[in-house]
């Protein structure tokens, strides 16, 4: 069975009410999402800037009707913004504004640039000697941009042992680039590297339970195996509902 | 006249010692004369290597978590390949920090057009919350640096290679202020470092020749000092801008918009119209792009003799 169908159906209503969104990209990545707030993510809901918080940073901005729903279910975003997502009178839009949305960490879209911040936050966090994690998600798409391995190298080189990276790796990259050996190329930059079924919450479990951060060490990456709309037969796959709203 | 490569060096040593939030990043560059930084505030350097945009997005990344970062590299590469991290990492999101570049126009002379850059301080004056501070002598460095760093704002500094050779005090020097040189009548000169040595030659030439030029330094370009160009222009009605920047943005533009409103007045530009191509110093690649005290003189003729 699907898990978290009850978000997915969410997802599909808010793309449709607004006539805006990334219904494949998000269904491919609700259950990493929906597991790390459940599970994972030391943070508080009514305290979205607690200074202790864990670090989440969507980089494939485009899902984040996924991290939308999963903000909401737990405690971040009103049943208000959900009804407002993407028109004048609401705050939530078809990427995340770091600026307006209690919870997102970042302001991605371009796609390469949440992953830097990523590894800067990482930094900084370890100068001050805090002990805040970072986790940031990224599609196998925009493993692409040139800034995604330039950060990759820095991370690596300077052992930031706090910082975890979740790929996306739902085929979208080998469709135009069939030579896709993720995990290879992760392993290759010095990262820690597991590689699981994404839509499984045992798996999900298992890889983030083993995750053992501290201030120097290798990054760690968890490439999820996933399927684009996962959880509707006709929307599975890549094709023509990447944006497609429903009738 | 020390270089303001080296101001960079021990102002960041100065400030890095008062504020632990101070954190150096560079792609490469200035490696050797940041030690004495990296000494001082352990654990605060880093040399991240040749990749401008992440060097960016990360600074973006250790201000959200408090720090006050500091990246430097040459200007093409850290602020027009990497501007879309500056626009989105910095500006949208409302994060704040420094980016101190060398090399700006064609002060790389002998290293051809990959290394010159014309259109940075033009692209930082997108970005409603950028400072754009072009400092043409060590004091203005540390001075505009210190005042500035650890405020709300994407603040870039352009240090060139030569400083212009004049000296300011300290007190001279206020953000967003420009500075009255020479008090003339006749014609009003627009210029930025380092070109303030060739427009204040070529104000002693047009002196001889019987035109009386003032002329104006802006050591901060954004924000602009509108009023001291307003004052000037209204007195003399021509304006000679002499900027090492592209000719489709930068000073020139910053002082029509500071004079709309004031009566006809008539205006010449002297900037850089395309790549500057061919090797050289930057005496030479100057005097190519007609920034020479002749250069300047002419062009200040030019507009005083025509109706």
């Amino acid at each position: 069975m699907t898990l978290n169908s009850d978000l997915r159906l969410k997802i599909a209503e808010m793309v449709k009410r607004s006539g805006e969104g990334h219904i494949p990209s998000s269904f491919s990545i609700v259950d990493i999402i929906d597991h790390l707030y459940a599970h994972v993510l030391r943070v508080r809901p009514k305290e979205p800037q607690w200074s202790e918080r864990d670090y989440f940073i969507l980089s494939k901005g485009h899902g984040c009707s996924a991290l939308y729903v999963v903000l909401h279910k737990h405690g971040f975003l009103t049943d208000e913004d959900m009804l407002h997502y993407s028109t004048a009178a609401g705050r939530l839009g078809g990427h995340p504004d770091v600026t307006i949305v209690p919870g997102a960490e970042a302001s991605t879209g371009s796609l390469g640039h949440g992953f830097p911040s990523a590894v800067g936050i990482a930094l900084g966090l370890r100068i001050q000697a805090r002990e805040n994690r970072i986790f940031a998600l990224l599609g196998d798409g925009e493993c692409h941009e040139g800034t995604i391995w330039e950060s990759a190298n820095v991370a690596s080189n300077l052992q930031l042992g706090n910082l975890c990276a979740i790929v996306d790796w739902n085929g979208s990259a080998a469709q135009l680039m069939p030579r896709d050996d993720l995990p290879a190329k992760w392993r290759a930059f010095g990262w820690e590297t597991q590689v699981i079924d994404g839509h499984s919450a045992e798996e999900l479990s298992a890889a983030f339970g083993s995750l053992t951060f501290s201030a120097r060490g290798n990054p760690k990456v968890v490439i999820a195996r996933n399927t684009k709309g996962k959880g509707v037969s006709f929307v599975e796959g890549h094709g023509k509902w990447h944006h497609r709203v429903p009738d | 006249m020390k270089t303001l490569r080296l101001e960079f060096a021990d102002t960041m040593s100065e400030v890095g010692q008062c504020d632990p939030r101070l954190v150096v990043m560079v792609g490469d560059i200035s490696h050797g004369i940041l030690q004495g930084f990296a000494k001082a505030c352990p654990g605060r350097y880093y040399n991240i290597g040749i990749c401008e945009p992440t060097i960016v997005n990360m600074a973006a990344g250790l201000n959200k978590v408090g720090l006050v970062p500091v990246v430097h590299t040459i200007a093409p590469f850290i602020t027009e390949r990497a501007y879309e991290q500056i626009k989105l990492d910095f500006g949208y999101q409302h994060l704040s920090g420094n980016i101190v570049s060398v090399g700006g126009s064609f002060d790389y002379a002998q290293l051809g057009c990959s290394h010159h850059c014309y259109t940075d301080v033009s692209l930082l004056c997108h970005l409603k919350r950028a400072t754009v501070t072009i400092p043409g002598s060590p004091v203005e460095f540390n001075t505009l640096f210190k005042k500035l760093y650890a405020t709300d704002g994407i603040h870039y500094y352009r240090l060139p290679e030569r400083p212009h050779g004049i000296e300011f005090a300290a007190s001279d020097l206020v953000p967003g202020r420009g500075i009255r040189l020479r008090e003339g009548s006749d014609l009003t000169i627009a210029t930025i470092a380092p070109q303030l040595s060739n427009a204040l030659a070529a104000a002693e030439r047009l002196a001889a020749s019987g035109l009386s030029a003032e002329l104006l330094y802006f050591p901060m370009v954004k924000p602009f000092d509108q009023e001291l160009l307003r004052a000037s222009l209204g007195k003399t009605k021509r304006l000679l801008v002499v900027e090492e920047l592209s000719a489709h943005d930068g000073l020139l533009n910053l002082c029509l918009r500071a004079a709309i409103g004031l009566p006809g007045f008539s205006v010449r530009h002297l900037a850089l119209q395309d790549f500057l191509h061919g090797y050289g110093t930057h005496e030479e690649l100057s005097e190519r792009a007609g920034f020479s005290p002749q250069g300047i003189a002419k062009s200040a003729h030019d507009l005083c003799s025509s109706p």
